[in-house]
């Protein structure tokens, strides 16, 4: 299309029924959509379009900037301070006093993208990005934020839109390249890399070789109390080169091929020794360390489950095997945005597929080739008597496979009609899905989420849960109600 | 059931049901205001449209000396920015009889009433002042703090769900959502704004756990959470 036609054609479109009787927000989001599709298609004349229809909407009624003004620069020196939450307070007083100010509702949704609240960080970028098109600050923070929700072409266009607006393009170029070479997220990388390539606005030239992601460690500490899944996204294994996504995901061998590039990098446990297919004896374990035992009986049947999202490892979280013919359960939010599963139960490999699948509770039924190996006991048990016994998991945080944690099972709640057990065990991104184990071996629990503040604060769904949900054949589980005593 | 259709059932149902056993002007406001707020504690928007149409139909006070309500009504914004109170109190009663169709001064009033804890009061005066204006989301917005600091969470729920669906910014009014969401000490209130971003599928996130139940029993899955806090 043409330069010249291209700008009737959008007349066009928007004048169909695509935004017509859209509340406020989406008809913002649809021109802010839009401008994304014209630049990661580098139509410029597109871009310009529905620029200009952003500019021709009715503005917000002007707050009261003089209140917004200290609140605002409260917000920026907290964000110079490192300190997100507090930004965020500020910047939230800033946008409430002023809401016509763009600048306070970028650096608003700036600070919910360093919070990593991802929804409310693109709906506060959209919205000051409706009232500066031009802000290529928020472009930059929105195409992070499609880039860590795993849209790498939603990345690229909103990256290719913070150059094209760039008052200084060699520096925000650079950021590119920070972000292509560096960010933890596979999609930030793509997206920016993509958005440097040439045909893309900004240039490519000087791309500079890719580094190494950023470190769990070097990550802020998080500062919100708020339960969150425990699944984080893969972090790349080695330096990868800036390509794009393939178009197409791996399938079948090519997945496993890819699985077991992936899990080669990832971190082992010291003790690789871990049986092949079946259970070993109680006998095997030290006599005076029960925690040994459990490791050893239960790492047969503890899954690592690798997620594929276009073509590419997207997340990984754990999982347990719970049938002798394969079936693996893990958490819906593991797997939920996933083209491709494969698992690693012990040493052994298998593609997945979902079974079925349960947003409340938040769980799912994965199928693999994985049989010959009896799956884990679930216990059915809920009750106050639960409280301070000893519970075991295992799971993967971070990648770190077959990490073993203890503590005990704090208290009892019910959040949205489903049970869960409050454990005290340390559990972070990456145990999603995984065993709760009491000392007989059975399972009273699958490891789902924590609270980022405070210490210990995690919460497993409680087996009774999986047991009763009618994710699969109660035939085919192995059930227990024992108190977890010592077997 | 198409929304329009919808809504004009809710009309001739209100219309033939209700309207003869509410003799009072004000009775029948204070009814299709409840009525409002109950329907927007389910998102029933032909149904809260259809409460607002037959409240925009209802007569309007007629004006005993308007100018002496608004010169009154300065005397009491004057005095709010100061933090007088009671002497607001004063001007905007004093508006609200001279005027008692002037929305801003009966709107002030249950204002001030709320700010001074008299919630009876506050809640009648809000209820006013949104038979006059229902689209008012001031109005709103106060009615559900008073029914958040009275502990009715279903009603505040309901105030908030208008004060976010009459916002004239959208976006301003869920940030105000999540601000209360996240900070607010009652936790009535707090729940309510919880509520109302859900039901309007907005993001947010709770910092508290809720509370261990007493018993927590079994609950059987796949049906309706007890505790209703889905959208």
């Amino acid at each position: 299309m043409t330069s010249r036609l291209a700008p009737l054609a959008l007349l066009v479109l928007l004048s169909g029924p695509s935004s017509a009787g859209a509340g406020q927000y989406e008809t913002l989001d649809y021109h802010i959509q839009q401008m994304i599709v014209q630049s990661a298609a580098n139509d410029e004349a597109g871009v310009q379009t529905f620029r200009e229809q952003l500019d021709n909407l009715r503005r917000p009624e002007a707050g009261d900037a003089a209140q917004a003004q200290p609140l605002f620069q409260q917000g920026l020196d907290y964000l110079n301070h490192n300190q997100p939450k507090e930004a965020l307070s500020a910047f939230r007083q800033a946008f409430i006093a002023d809401p016509a100010d763009a600048e306070t509702a970028g650096q608003l949704g700036f600070s919910y993208l360093r919070l990593g609240r991802l929804k409310e960080a693109e709906r506060l970028l959209v919205y000051a990005l409706a009232l500066a098109p031009a802000r290529s600050a928020s472009w930059l923070h929105l195409g992070q934020v499609y880039g860590q929700s795993g849209d790498a072409t939603r990345s690229a266009g909103a990256f290719a839109n913070a150059y094209r607006f760039a008052q200084d393009r060699p520096r925000l170029a650079g950021q590119l390249r920070q972000l292509a070479a560096t960010d933890s997220a596979d999609a930030v990388r793509a997206g920016a890399a993509q958005a440097l390539r040439p045909g893309q606005s900004a240039p490519a030239t000087q791309l500079p070789a890719a580094g190494k992601s950023t470190s769990v460690a070097d990550l802020p500490p998080p500062a919100v109390a708020t339960p969150v899944p425990v699944s984080p996204p893969v972090a790349p294994p080695t330096a990868r080169t800036a390509d794009p996504a393939p178009s197409t995901p791996p399938a079948g061998g090519a997945l496993l091929d890819s699985l077991r590039q992936g899990l080669s990098n990832l971190a082992k446990p010291a003790n690789t020794t871990a049986p092949n297919v079946g259970l070993r004896p109680m006998s095997v374990a030290v006599g005076d360390n029960p925690g040994q035992q459990i490791y050893q009986n239960s790492i047969p049947r503890t899954c690592l489950i690798v997620t594929f999202r276009n073509g590419k490892t997207d997340s990984l979280g754990s999982g347990l095997l719970v049938s002798a013919d394969g079936l693996v359960v893990t958490n819906h939010h593991v797997i939920e945005n996933a083209d491709n599963l494969a698992v690693k139960c012990g040493e052994r490999e298998s593609v997945a597929r979902v079974g079925k699948r349960s947003k409340e509770p938040d769980l799912a039924l994965l199928m693999t080739t994985l049989n010959r190996v009896d799956g884990f006991v679930l216990n059915d048990a809920y009750s106050q008597e639960l409280i301070g016994l000893e519970v075991f998991v295992i799971g993967n945080p971070y990648g770190l496979e077959g990490t073993f944690s203890t503590g005990v099972i704090s208290g009892l709640r019910e959040i949205d009609g489903v049970r869960y057990f409050q454990i005290s065990a340390p559990i972070s991104p990456g145990n999603s899905g995984g065993p709760v184990i009491l000392r007989d071996g059975s399972v009273i629990g699958i490891a789902t989420m924590g609270l980022k503040k405070g210490q210990n604060l995690n919460f497993a769904i409680a087996a009774a849960e999986l047991i009763h949900s009618g994710l699969f054949d109660p035939n085919r589980m192995k059930i227990s109600a024992a108190r977890g005593k010592n077997p | 059931m198409n929304g329009g259709f919808r809504g004009a059932a809710w009309l001739l149902a209100v219309g033939c049901a209700t309207t003869p056993a509410l003799a009072q002007d004000s009775e029948r406001s204070r009814y299709y205001i409840q009525q409002m707020i109950e329907l927007a504690a389910t998102n029933d928007e032909a149904g809260v449209n259809a409460m607002q149409r037959m409240l925009e139909q209802e007569p309007r006070p007629a004006p005993r000396d308007p100018a002496a309500a608004r010169a009154a009504l300065q005397r009491g914004q004057a005095a709010l920015r100061t933090g007088d109170l009671n002497v607001a109190l004063t001007a905007f009663q004093q508006a609200g009889r001279d005027d008692p169709g002037n929305v801003d001064a009966v709107n002030h009033l249950g204002l001030v009433e709320r700010k001074l804890g008299q919630f009876p009061d506050a809640e009648r005066d809000l209820q006013r002042a949104l038979a006059l204006e229902p689209t008012r989301a001031s109005a709103w917005f106060q009615l559900a703090q008073v029914y958040g600091l009275s502990e009715d969470g279903r009603r505040a729920r309901g105030a908030l769900a208008n004060t976010y669906r009459f916002a004239q910014n959208p976006m301003r009014a869920e940030e105000i959502l999540r601000n209360i969401a996240e900070s607010e000490a009652s936790d009535t209130l707090r729940t309510a704004a919880v509520e109302t971003l859900r039901l309007y599928q907005l993001p947010v996130e709770v910092v508290i756990v809720p509370p261990l139940p007493a018993n927590p029993g079994i609950v059987p899955l796949m049906t309706a959470p007890a505790s209703g806090r889905k959208p």
